[in-house]
């Protein structure tokens, strides 16, 4: 990996670094070469700070745009898109060269949003309690589909065919089909529900509820509720969920706990808990799922974790009130 | 047709129409009834409440309707899910009195004397005069010069989703959320919640819900319950001036989760 130099922030530069990269390219729809990097957004410094995968060090803090929370990578790894909050926009970061590239505008204040196998956004406008899909490319709007009341955590199905929006005041779960844009169930789960997410199959939704402090366990094709984890640490209040690679464990931010829960996707039981930094809220895992990559907003740093010892093995400082992470590997 | 194949088809068709009835089951409805003027603080929270409980309706199919009466005489015998009452300690004792099997919603008075009577039906959504109390003292502990006010709410305050509800109502009414306003929305979602969770809204069993299986949502970061004494625990704010300086509990004076820190829970028989 080549070290980041303010150089890079130079438009010739920049299209000299890219040119190598684009003559390996056969196709249009050809994958960039990953950068090994972690991408986190920090709510309050205004920026993103870069991290390399290999040192766990700082290696670039990028000025994205007023109170950046929701980060999330392109598919084919050719950008990262950042919902810059208070600009009503979403950013798009070249993840070579660190320049934001562009910005579009995405509807009030955008929080969270996931990215569809075929590069479209889906984005949770909360002030409006709607869900929108854009195409990053053109910053168009494709469709709008009416939510419950203040729309947050988005998930998308691996294989592009559902969509899930939580409704955090109205406690819902929607399940979306695609290319529909058709709510096909609504499901009332416990109180404040803001992130989830899929198993391999896209057979089944997991989704945490902040203040309910539970994990619900929902059927993708009914909305059948078929399991329940209460977090009886009173102080959780889960946030980012991620199920492991072989799809055996659950990963929760626990928020105020200040840990991370393992839980076994089969018997819902809680089998470790990670001590991390305060307030714990974003996760990103690596691509062969041996790492987790944890925010802890009220610490100001990212903790790595080792999830085969279930321990927290660095601390990386970043900036103020880190909110989201995503990876690039 | 033999008897007993005649009677295996009936069974199916039963079975079926059981069934049926199940997935088309009537859509589930209630009405509360507020007791107070129309355009003050409080019935505009339970407005917003409202809207908010026919917004969660609508994906559920569930109907939900707020009636507003001016006096205790005007709310009916009959068919109300849960009253809510904008008046002062008698109205909500009078309320409670006439409707025993009906939880009534205290959204204004203040009093700890209304708290320690422990009325089975009676729940108090704004905080009482010894939470407000605590949470000032807890502040001072900090800060022994401060001049602080405890409030329920603040229409400046942004955390926990907070001003997305501030947002919403002054997008409806164009004037800020105050704390009879945040009660009066509080008050109608917490019962409206409940009955979304349990599809029930008959009144004696929402008494019960209320007391052992409410874990609602205040928009205020805790997770909020009943006590014996029929409160609402919450955290309180402290404002200086138009600021928020803190809230309580006063992370270093107390746990911020113990929210039993805050008030009393006695019932004095």
């Amino acid at each position: 990996m080549r070290p980041v130099k303010s150089h890079h922030f130079m438009k010739g530069t920049a299209v000299k670094f890219f040119a190598p990269a684009l003559l390996l390219c056969v196709a249009a729809n050809c994958a960039a070469a990953p950068t090994n990097r972690l991408f986190v957004t920090n709510e309050n410094s205004d920026n993103v700070s870069v991290i390399d995968l290999a040192t766990n060090k700082v290696t670039a803090t990028v000025d994205i745009g007023k109170r950046p929370r929701g980060i999330g990578r392109a598919p084919d790894g050719s950008a990262i898109y950042v919902a810059v909050s208070n600009e009503n926009s979403i950013a798009v970061l070249d993840p070579q060269s660190l320049k934001v590239l562009r910005k579009f505008h995405c509807g009030e204040d955008p929080e969270t949003f996931a990215v569809h196998p075929n590069g479209n956004i889906y984005i949770s406008n909360e002030n409006d309690a709607m869900a929108s899909i854009y195409d990053p490319a053109t910053g168009k709007l494709i469709q709008e589909v009416k939510v419950g009341n203040e729309p947050e955590g988005v998930a998308i199905s691996p294989d592009g065919k559902r969509a899930i929006v939580t409704s955090e005041s109205s406690n819902l779960i929607h399940i979306l089909a695609i290319p529909e844009y058709k709510i096909t169930a609504n499901v009332l789960v416990g109180a404040r529900p803001r992130a989830a997410t899929f198993n391999r199959d896209g057979s089944i939704v997991y989704a945490t509820s902040e203040i309910g402090a539970e994990v619900k366990k929902i059927e993708a094709s009914t909305g059948k509720i078929i399991g329940h984890v209460p977090l009886a640490d009173d102080k959780a209040k889960p946030k980012d969920i991620l199920i492991s690679r072989d799809g055996t464990k659950l990963y929760v931010a626990g928020g105020r706990a200040n840990r991370v829960f393992v839980i076994d996707e089969k018997s819902l039981a809680v089998l470790h808990e990670i001590p991390v930094g305060k307030r714990v809220w974003g996760l990103a895992m690596n691509r062969d799922g041996s790492r987790i990559y944890s925010t802890d907003g009220a610490s100001n740093q990212v903790s790595v974790i080792d999830t085969k010892e279930n321990k927290a093995i660095a601390q990386i400082p970043v900036g103020d009130a880190p909110w989201g992470v995503a990876i690039d590997d | 047709m033999p008897l007993a194949r005649a009677f295996g088809v009936a069974a199916l068709a039963l079975l079926l129409s059981l069934d049926c009835a199940a997935d088309t089951a009537p859509a589930l409805g209630a009405k509360l009834v507020v007791v107070g003027k129309s355009g003050t603080p409080s019935v505009e929270g339970a407005a917003q409440g409202i809207a908010e409980a026919k917004q969660q309706g609508e994906f559920l199919g569930q109907q939900f309707e707020l009636s507003i009466v001016p006096t205790p005489d005007a709310v009916p015998a009959d068919g109300v899910a849960a009253i809510l009452t904008t008046g002062q300690d008698d109205v909500a004792r009078e309320l409670a009195k006439r409707h025993p099997n009906v939880p009534v919603l205290n959204l204004a008075a203040q009093d700890d004397a209304l708290r320690a009577r422990c009325a089975p039906n009676l729940f108090h959504v704004i905080p009482s005069t010894s939470m407000l109390n605590d949470a000032v003292a807890q502040w001072r502990k900090q800060h022994p010069d401060a001049q602080v006010a405890a409030r329920a709410w603040h229409p400046k305050f942004e955390k926990y989703a907070a001003s997305q509800l501030n947002l919403r109502f002054e997008k409806r009414f164009e004037h800020p959320m105050d704390d009879t306003a945040w009660s009066g929305w509080a008050g109608v979602k917490l019962v409206t919640d409940l009955i979304a969770q349990t599809r029930n809204a008959a009144p004696a069993m929402l008494v019960e819900a209320l007391r052992t299986k409410l874990a609602f949502d205040g928009q205020k970061g805790s997770t909020m319950s009943f006590r014996p004494n029929g409160q609402l625990s919450q955290p309180i704010l402290l404002v200086a001036g138009e600021k928020i300086v803190g809230e309580a509990p006063v992370r270093g004076v107390a746990d911020v989760d113990d929210l039993a820190s805050l008030g009393e829970s006695q019932c004095v028989p």
